[in-house]
């Protein structure tokens, strides 16, 4: 390489590279700082440097493994029924959005809405006075239950959650489907398939990638939760909606335990990295 | 054919309603008075009126939505238009010349699966030390950072889609790097750049974890905003103010996602499937 | 215009050695072809001319001046590439001054260039279209219009007709052919079908394996191969070939049942009971000459003015072709008497190389 050329290189790099270094690299050394640090917010200036003792402080912490746990469900349960709603809606209604087009507009719509919003939304919805869903339940069925009590909120997250990004799974399979070369179909037809054993033995193993794909990318989303969770009920009766993004976010704010909330903010961090790593080398290994 | 039709039109109905119920509700919650909210929960509206939004678009020392609205567009347009600045030179370069592919590209397509809570804390206490905690410029540039993996990814793939041989036509041509890139790669990447910017500006305005952390007065953005209204001060929730505020606040996204959705669905496939 | 001289120049990619010590003088005004197979690594020595591959050694002059160091875009060549690589986005005014613009012309002297090109090639109609409005016999004159309006030291072309249909490609031919007589340019043109390359060229380079296999004037080349490969690549049909030994003065031909024939003709050079190999075009084979051989007609092909016909020497292995002009009365299953003169026969020893 001339020496131009690595010139150039620098320059057409550069941005992005200085851009993260500055927004994500600088804070990244202050975490590792912080977090082997005692802070408060009086003292931000001058950490005293504690060891090891914020990710003791952290994994003692009750409310910290709840969370995870609340999440690692909540990722779980939320990316499965999502991308099995997705995939049912994508593959029995293909026909349908691929004649009409803006059918595909109208289901996107709780996408593009934004999840703080939503969750705000959902909050009226529920409302034992304004909102039509207890108005309804009430009158056609005399069920009251009381959607954001502890019996019941776990569900109720579950429910919004999934109504809001089912669209994405949704469309991700409906472009994985249409992709599908229309001759394998054709071919299948003339060898007398019928729909049901088209779809199980040959469209969707084909669209098995996608499948992965999709829940590995929900569930990522799912485990660390926080805007319409936030919203809808904050931190719920009992801590029992924390996800692990809002109970660092508590930790931080509301508590002002500053190197407790990093640490666990770094503990979050390797594990997604480790999920990530695993999850990269199952689905790209083979073929990278 | 037709009855089976039918019935997938039915279910169609049905995931649209479901799905989009909160949407519907909260749009015709808007359009009640405020006496009547909490009478009458149901669906049907009695008596119409376009008070709430009459409240909401007044400014009054309680709300000013047109600062949230305009702290929401100067963000969100820096998130935007940042990431495509500065990914475009380096997607060329890597597909390219190959910088970075290994090591760059990975990085940052990664990003997104990253919780950036972890970064939200830092970035707190560095940004009170620079001056920029409650800024619209410091809330714009985290904002980029979430949208920066997207872009990288869609542009290297515009850049992919360009035949060498037109590149080359241009060597021919005497033009060099800047010109090139320019005059001729730039152009072609269209598309795509529109796309990149539609959904990330959309992905900036909705962001809310970041408003809320890194913005205390001066630079709350609309999502943020919103959320104030359902603060219980005294006396509970103005549902209908509240329910009018949310419909501002959803309007940008909404409209330009609806005009532009075939672009946006266009990226969120790519985004998935190639990252 | 100018000329090229290439010198030594040789080029690798990975463990794969592409180009092979090539040398080679194209002068002023010559229409020079490389041809070959595929594989043969005739695109790759245009594109070390044109400086978008850089060599591992060797050097490339052009006009005298040594541009192997060059950069693509100070070496003040223009080519075509196979697929035209138009500006998509440009109307095909633009495409053609892009270059102009890029070196910073005047705008009058632009609009004047791009004026005249346009005239020479009858674009007129087209300056405000996309390339993706264009048909392809457009889109490949919109292409030659924006080499042309450089006024390069030398005209690249890289396959141009490939992307054509049968009866445009001849057609093309034609326009590029009077080109190249109007402007007296210096043009270097790859292809792989030796059709263009005979009727094109001044000078035919035939290429193998990254290697000249010879060198010269498309006649030449037809009438005075230098090896087997170049025997058998140019000229269609293709030569026949038959392995043959000497016996005195005859030719021994296992291949056609052991039929002799007599070749007063055989150079000393050529010892007694010596295996050769023995060229015959097609176009030679027929009713015509004093030797003959015994054959048994299998397929007939007839295009209305010739015929082709595939014979074999019964029992024997080898299928020979003929070219007999109105062979109307030749069918499947009939002997025939092919008949030849033994100075249309060409020799090469084992090693494939020409015996003179």
């Amino acid at each position: 390489m001339t020496p131009g050329r690595s010139f150039e290189n620098a320059i057409l790099a550069g941005p992005l590279v200085l851009f993260l270094l500055a927004i994500l690299g600088f804070p990244t050394v202050l975490s590792l700082v912080y977090g082997f640090s005692e802070t408060s917010f009086q003292t931000l200036t001058t950490p005293q440097f504690s060891g090891l003792r914020n990710f003791r402080d952290v994994t003692a912490d009750p409310t910290f493994w709840q969370a995870a746990w609340f999440s690692l469900r909540f990722g779980a349960i939320t990316a499965i029924l999502q991308c099995g709603l997705g995939l049912a809606l994508a593959v029995y209604l293909a026909p349908l959005t691929q004649r009409h087009g803006w059918t595909v507009a109208i289901l996107i719509i709780p996408m593009i809405v934004a999840p703080a919003m939503m969750g705000l939304m959902y909050r009226l919805v529920l409302h034992e006075f304004a909102g039509p869903v207890p108005h309804y339940l009430y009158s056609w069925l005399g069920w009251s239950p009381s959607f954001l009590g502890p019996a019941n909120v776990f569900k109720t997250v579950i429910v919004a959650e999934t109504l809001q990004w089912t669209p994405f799974a949704f469309l991700l399979f409906l472009t994985a489907y249409q992709s599908i070369p229309q001759d394998l179909r054709e071919a299948a037809a003339v060898d007398g398939t019928r729909p049901w054993r088209l779809f199980w033995k040959i469209e969707l193993p084909l669209m098995m990638p996608t499948v992965f794909v999709a829940l590995f990318i929900r569930f990522i989303d799912g485990f660390r939760v926080f805007d319409n969770i936030y919203t809808l009920v904050g931190a719920g009766p009992g801590g029992s909606t924390t996800s692990m993004s809002i109970y660092i976010y508590e930790t931080f704010l509301r508590r002002g335990e500053i190197g407790k909330a990093i640490a666990a903010a770094i503990l979050l961090f390797i594990t997604a990295f480790v999920i990530l790593s695993v999850a990269q080398r199952l689905l790209w290994g083979r073929s990278a | 054919m037709k009855p089976r039709m039918t019935l997938r039109w039915i279910v169609f109905a049905i995931a649209a309603f479901v799905m989009n119920f909160p949407v519907l509700a909260t749009l015709i919650t808007a359009f009640k008075p405020p006496g009547e909210v909490s009478r009458n929960p149901s669906l049907w509206i009695e008596a119409p009126t376009l008070e709430n939004f009459a409240t909401v678009l007044t400014v009054s020392d309680r709300l000013n939505v047109y600062h949230y609205l305009w702290n929401s567009t100067v963000a969100a347009l820096i998130g935007a238009l940042l990431p495509m600045i500065v990914a475009f030179p380096l997607a060329w370069a890597m597909v390219r010349r190959g910088v970075g592919r290994g090591m760059l590209f990975p990085l940052v397509v990664n990003l997104r699966a990253l919780p950036l809570i972890i970064f939200a804390i830092p970035l707190y206490m560095m940004y009170s030390a620079a001056g920029l905690l409650d800024t619209k410029v410091g809330l714009g540039l985290i904002l980029a950072v979430v949208n920066l993996p997207l872009a990288l990814l869609l542009l290297v793939n515009a850049v992919a889609d360009i035949p060498a041989e037109i590149e080359e036509a241009a060597h021919m041509d005497g033009a060099r790097l800047p010109r090139l890139l320019i005059k001729v790669v730039l152009p072609l990447c269209r598309p795509a750049l529109i796309t990149t910017f539609v959904f990330g500006f959309i992905t900036a305005w909705n962001e809310f974890l970041f408003g809320l952390m890194l913005t205390t007065r001066d630079a709350v953005p609309m999502t943020v905003g919103a959320s104030f209204f359902f603060a219980t001060s005294g006396g509970g929730v103005q549902w209908g103010t509240a329910a009018a505020v949310m419909v501002v606040a959803a309007l940008s996204p909404l409209v330009l996602g609806l005009v532009m959705y075939r672009r946006i669905t266009g990226s969120m496939v790519a985004g998935a499937v190639k990252g | 215009m100018a000329q090229l001289r290439i010198e030594n120049l040789s080029k690798r990619f990975g463990n794969q050695a592409v180009t092979r010590d090539v040398s080679l003088d194209v002068e002023d005004g010559a229409f020079c072809v490389f041809v070959g197979p595929s594989g043969c690594g005739k695109s790759t020595l245009l594109r070390l001319i044109a400086g978008l591959e850089t060599a591992d050694s060797g050097r490339i002059f052009v006009d005298g001046r040594d541009v192997t160091d060059a950069p693509a875009y100070d070496r003040d060549l223009a080519m075509v590439f196979q697929s035209y690589a138009l500006y998509p986005h440009m109307t095909v005014r633009d495409n053609i001054a892009f270059a102009l613009r890029t070196a910073k012309r005047p705008e009058p002297e632009v609009a004047a260039k791009v004026a005249e090109a346009a005239r020479i090639l009858q674009l007129e109609p087209y300056l405000e279209r996309k390339p993706a409005q264009l048909s392809g016999g457009q889109r490949q004159r919109v292409a030659i219009g924006r080499a042309i309006v450089k006024a390069p030291k030398l005209f690249l072309f890289d396959e141009p007709l490939s992307n054509l249909d049968a009866e445009l490609r001849v057609h093309m031919r034609v326009e590029i052919a009077r080109l190249h007589k109007d402007l007296g340019a210096t043009i270097v043109y790859v292809t792989h079908d030796q059709v263009e390359a005979m009727t094109l060229a001044t000078k035919i380079v035939v290429l193998r394996d990254g290697m000249i296999e010879q060198v010269g004037s498309p006649l030449q080349l037809y009438d005075d191969p230098d090896n087997l490969f170049v025997a058998g690549f140019i000229g269609s049909p293709k030569m026949n070939f038959l392995t043959a030994y000497r016996r005195g003065e005859q030719l021994v031909i296992p291949e056609c049942g052991g039929q002799e024939i007599s070749c007063p003709e055989l150079r000393s050079t050529i010892a007694e009971g010596a295996e050769v190999t023995v060229g015959l075009r097609p176009q030679f084979l027929g009713r015509q000459g004093g030797q003959s051989l015994e054959l048994m007609i299998e397929i007939v092909e007839h295009f209305g003015s010739d015929s082709l016909v595939h014979a074999r020497s019964a029992g024997a292995a080898r299928l020979l072709t003929a070219l007999v002009e109105n062979g109307r009365e030749l069918v499947s299953g009939q002997r025939l008497e092919a008949r030849f003169k033994t100075e249309d026969l060409l020799f090469f020893d084992q090693a494939g190389q020409r015996i003179r």
